[in-house]
């Protein structure tokens, strides 16, 4: 008979305590749990969770304050945002939802620690033994190909000269006066592949340009650059070239303190997408809700007006797609996407909102995750990051268009994106406020 | 091209015969090709001939095919067991894991069997000898695949290779009308042709189209300009991501950890890590040489067409092959080429 | 079969002392096959501790082979191995991978003066010289050794200095940035100590060893304010290192390996190189 083993993160201040009570007043818990005693629920983070399962446990209970209770006041707010947001996307993956629970016990409150254990053992055991950490030996199943992309739209058609000329003009204007230090914009390599440029004389001004392959978001290199040196700030402000969603990773970067907004020159264009390697629009341009950048200091318009189909932003296709799929087919598809990555941190580094001087998945110690180039640390590696991303990610795809195996990783911040929005209300990038996920509740949560 | 094949026999066989051959081969070995793997294509096993990508599959005007990831994969892992380490308090045992297989691998592109030659030069022809390295090379057999023509981003010609290169490979393809010239280059790749039914002939491989050769700055040209400000330039746009590394035939960098499997047993295991990646070189102190961009970036083509080289005694040659890989792999367009071109037209 | 240079050896822990704060000293006796590897360990080599399960990192030989079988190693805790070997204690296991690099040609010293510069936990590579030279005494002429930290508590070594001093024809100096109410050395940098002491380059060899910067602005002050050629001028340079084989290439210095070239080099080596070591 399968004795599932689970994991349950009690907090020092209520839970724990009410395991104690449950104990001292004899009541019956069941055996599966190992319990690791916390300072408060809001320290049990997401790699932490993906960690325990990653090591083998069926299930993993996490057990706070009543909210209102807790003893840091707000720690128990973090867990109650975070958690589920956990759940979505570790269901997308393909582990089962039910896996995980969040919930509540106070100090005395011996009898509900015995009915939630007693009531979350019961539900795993129904599930049955988890399949989630892959064995040395296991071969992953192959399936049949999902489309996980819309079908594509082609291409119009633009006049880019009239655009190409008004970024120049600004970046000269700008250069001249000396205002800015630098110029991050766009040009053509010698191979005809448009690529970032750093313009710092006007000299260099003519080699600006703007086309359909504009794709990069040139934000990135901004926290790079604005850093202070030797506790001086950079004399002038950078002025970058922005696509509507690249404007809003501005944003999120001045509300996480990265730089501060004087420091950034927006050279805003309204955009009429970008295109991909098969002359279609790309997709994340299809869902594109912005037409003009939010962050924009000179707006270079153009003569064409907007045509992007506008979809709503959570009908990306491949999410459905997914969904539709039962758990196991889900695992596997990830799998079989993750099998391919060789961990080489180009999505990460193409992000414009991964700063960590050191990433938690590249530390040395490995506390979450092993350093191997292993399907199970890979998977952990791609779900933590798009977890990190949640309330912060402005959905440019550069992480996708950096992958040099073609894993369609933004899907993963797709995901989670949409479930920000659903239930926080809340869209990266919009106006200079932090992810939802590191503040406290508003309000907006009702124990049930 | 040199005269390396061992005999001057050629053999002119189908598509079919082709086919038949490497079913066969797939059926006794471990058969490795490239192969669709989703929107790539990378150098897997494959259970028999159909599995494999053929350049017939795509059409006419595609370049030929290269997988994302070179062969390298396949002697150096990107992530090898050197040995586990049972603990039992201060009872600590090693085992060593050696890999033990044999291979064939087809469709290897002349630029992949030389990143492998350079590679022999650092892992099996300098000593210590890696033992995980020679060996998975030992029992490795490699049917090569002649380019007919280029894809743009690749640059062979300009390091001393060729399309048609058959130095590094036992057995050497060519595709023309009507099927394939095939010849054997080494006594092991002899050794695995069947010969028997397949018809001889007295045509030559016909040679590829080739591009226009680059004059590339050679080691000279890089020392006299290690301090330019040019690196400061030329790096702005990298984002120290390492894809470039990875997919590499030759970056060999690797860094050793210990990792647990269960409470009292560990394994050290190496894997794949690049110069370009900006804790590199950080020490636990919070020493990190090679903090800046441009000095990664000039150590990592400097290591690739004069440290190597130098170190592992490959005279004057460069450790890159000309693949082109990384060129298309970055994501922010830096293109080696064109540094060394620069390079080289500078006064 | 080759054999695995990548296997460790297993040794184990006779003695562990505090040699300064958050420094300590571990020394090792090598069980099986290890012992016959590390007989004959040059001044200057190198080798790898593992903590099993935490890694492995390289250390400087701190003590020299002539003086017995035991092998010492100076730790410093800055980060997991290190601190997994902190955690370590007497008769517990660990692993030992080398002899690695070069040594210091002791050989061609013979017959000179010799100045041995040490910074901080940089003395501990610097001992084996010392050792050495203590041991054929009559085969150097004038020993000065400076020693530095930034503070006393720093100072590596500070039961072994009246050996020192006391041996014939050795001059010892001590110096800290930060002295403590017992101080009563010199205070200041070491090339302030050297300056002070400005030694003479006929027939004299230096060898130092200590931060990057040290070794910069001591090697500096040798060669242009007092004279020395670079040639004359060894140093033991460190880098981030994962095989010490040659192999996985972190340790460049330019064209030149820290674990196979290296870490002894002397400054004409270091001055022709492309890469600085700061």
């Amino acid at each position: 008979m399968f004795e599932p083993r689970i994991v349950a993160f009690l907090c020092s201040w209520c839970s724990y305590t009410g395991a104690d009570t449950a104990g001292i007043a004899r009541l019956k818990s069941p055996a599966n749990i190992r319990a690791v005693r916390v300072p408060c629920s809001g320290r049990v983070s997401p790699e932490l969770v993906m960690r325990t399962f990653d090591q083998g446990a069926d299930g993993v209970l996490i057990l706070g304050c009543h909210v209102g209770e807790c003893h840091y006041d707000t720690g128990n707010h973090r867990a109650a945002k975070r958690i589920p947001i956990l759940q979505k996307l570790l269901s997308f993956a393909g582990l089962e939802p039910e896996r995980l629970r969040l919930d509540w016990v106070s100090a005395s409150e011996g009898e509900r620690f015995s009915k939630i254990a007693e009531e979350f053992t019961g539900v795993v055991r129904s599930l049955g033994p988890v399949h989630w950490r892959i064995k040395p030996d296991e071969t992953i199943t192959r399936i049949k190909p999902v489309q996980i992309s819309p079908d594509s739209i082609p291409y119009p058609k633009i006049d880019a000269s009239v655009k190409t000329e008004a970024i120049r003009q600004k970046a000269r204007e700008l250069l001249e006066n000396n205002q800015v230090s630098c110029v991050i914009g766009y040009e053509t390599n010698r191979r005809g592949r448009t690529r970032p440029v750093f313009i710092h004389s006007t000299d260099d001004v003519p080699r600006l340009v703007w086309n359909a392959d504009c794709s990069n978001n040139l934000t990135g290199y901004l926290p790079g650059m604005l850093r202070p040196v030797r506790g001086k700030e950079p004399e002038k402000p950078v002025a970058v070239v922005v696509k509507p969603c690249d404007s809003k990773a501005i944003n999120v970067m001045v509300a996480e303190n990265l730089y501060r907004r004087e420091q950034v020159f927006s050279i805003g264009v309204a955009c009429e997408g970008m295109q991909d390697e098969n002359n279609g629009l790309q997709v994340r341009c299809i869902t594109c809700q912005e037409a003009v950048p939010i962050v924009c200091d000179a707006l270079i318009s153009g003569t064409t007006s907007s045509f992007i189909p506008r979809l709503s932003s959570d009908s990306r296709e491949g999410i459905s797609t997914i969904n539709t799929l039962s758990p196991a087919r889900r695992f596997e598809f990830w799998l079989e996407q993750f099998d391919r990555c060789i961990r080489c941190y180009a999505c990460r580094q193409a992000c414009p909102m991964c700063n960590c001087p050191v990433c938690l998945y590249e530390q040395d110690n490995s506390t979450f995750v092993g350093a191997g180039i292993g399907l199970n640390e890979k998977r952990t590696f791609h779900l933590g990051r798009a977890y990190h991303l949640a309330g912060r990610c402005v959905g440019c795809d550069e992480c996708e268009r950096a992958c040099p195996m073609g894993i369609p990783i933004s899907l993963l911040n797709q995901l989670i994106a949409a479930e920000i929005e659903t239930t926080f209300d809340f869209r990266a990038g919009l106006a200079v406020t932090p992810s939802p996920i590191v503040t406290v509740l508003s309000g907006e949560y009702k124990e049930g | 091209m040199s005269e390396t094949h061992i005999d001057k026999k050629l053999w002119l066989i189908s598509q079919n015969e082709l086919s038949a051959w490497l079913d066969g081969i797939a059926e006794a070995r471990t058969l490795v090709a490239p192969r669709q793997v989703s929107k790539s294509i990378l150098y897997r096993p494959v259970a028999n001939s159909k599995e494999i990508a053929w350049q017939s599959q795509f059409p006419k005007a595609a370049p030929p095919i290269r997988p994302t990831l070179s062969i390298k994969e396949i002697y150096f892992p990107s992530t090898e067991r050197l040995f586990t380490i049972n603990k039992n308090g201060q009872e600590i045992v090693l085992k060593e894991t050696f890999p033990d297989w044999e291979t064939v691998v087809f469709g290897v592109r002349p630029c992949d069997a030389r990143g492998v030659k350079i590679l022999d030069a650092l892992f099996l022809d300098t000593n210590p000898i890696d033992v995980f390295y020679s060996r998975r090379r030992s029992n490795t057999t490699l049917i090569g695949m002649a380019c007919q023509s280029l894809r743009p981003s690749c640059f062979c010609t300009s390091v001393g290779g060729a399309p048609d290169d058959a130095r590094d490979v036992d057995i050497m393809l060519s595709e023309v009308d009507g099927g394939y010239l095939v010849r054997a280059v080494t006594e092991k790749g002899r050794f695995l042709i069947p010969g028997g039914e397949w018809e001889e002939t007295g045509d030559h491989f016909p040679s590829p189209k080739f591009n226009a050769e680059f004059t590339l700055a050679k080691k000279g040209k890089l020392i006299e300009h290690y301090n330019d400000p040019y690196w400061l330039n030329i790096s702005e746009r990298c984002l120290s991501c390492r894809a470039c590394a990875y997919v590499c035939p030759t970056c060999r960098c690797f860094i050793v950890r210990d990792e647990m499997i269960k409470s009292n047993e560990f394994e050290r295991i190496r894997c794949w890590d690049s110069c370009s990646g900006k804790n590199y070189r950080r020490l636990a102190g919070g020493h990190r040489p090679r903090a800046e961009k441009n000095e990664r970036m000039r150590n990592r083509i400097f290591c690739k067409f004069y440290y190597y080289p130098e170190q592992y005694g490959l005279g004057l040659s460069s450790a890159c092959t000309g693949c082109g890989r990384c060129i298309e792999v970055c994501h922010a367009g830096v293109d080696i080429t064109e540094v060394l071109l620069d390079l080289e037209k500078m006064g | 079969m080759s054999e695995n240079l990548m296997l460790p050896y297993l040794a184990k822990i006779v003695e562990v002392r505090d040699l300064a704060t958050e420094i300590k000293l571990l020394r090792i006796e090598l069980m099986n096959g290890g012992s016959e590897a590390f007989r004959n360990f040059q001044p200057g080599q190198f080798a790898f501790l593992s903590a099993f399960g935490l890694g492995e990192a390289p250390f400087g030989i701190a003590n020299d082979s002539g003086r017995g079988s035991a092998i010492d190693f100076a730790i410093a805790r800055l980060g997991n191995v290190t601190t997994g070997l902190h955690e370590l204690g007497e008769g517990d296991t660990l692993g030992v991978r080398g002899p690695l690099g070069n040594w210091f040609p002791m050989k061609k010293f013979k017959g000179k003066n010799l100045i041995v510069l040490g910074g901080g936990i940089g003395g501990a590579p610097l001992r084996p010289v010392i050792q050495y030279v203590l041991d054929h005494r009559s085969d150097f002429q004038h020993l000065t050794i400076l020693w530095a930290a930034r503070h006393p508590s720093l100072l590596v070594f500070t039961d072994e200095y009246d050996e020192w001093r006391s041996a014939p024809d050795t001059d010892l100096y001590l110096t800290v940035d930060n002295p403590d109410d017992k101080w009563n050395h010199d205070v200041g940098l070491i090339t302030q100590l050297l300056e002070k002491i400005s030694p003479s380059p006929a027939n004299t060899i230096t060898i130092t060893c200590g931060p990057p910067i040290m070794i910069h602005f001591v090697t500096k002050m040798l060669q242009e304010k007092m004279g020395f050629a670079p040639k004359n001028n060894y140093v033991t340079l460190e880098a981030r290192m994962h095989c010490g084989l040659g192999k996985c290439g972190r340790c460049n210095l330019g064209e030149k390996l820290i674990c196979v070239d290296g870490p002894v080099f002397n400054m004409e080596e270091v001055g022709g190189l492309l890469e600085t070591f700061l």
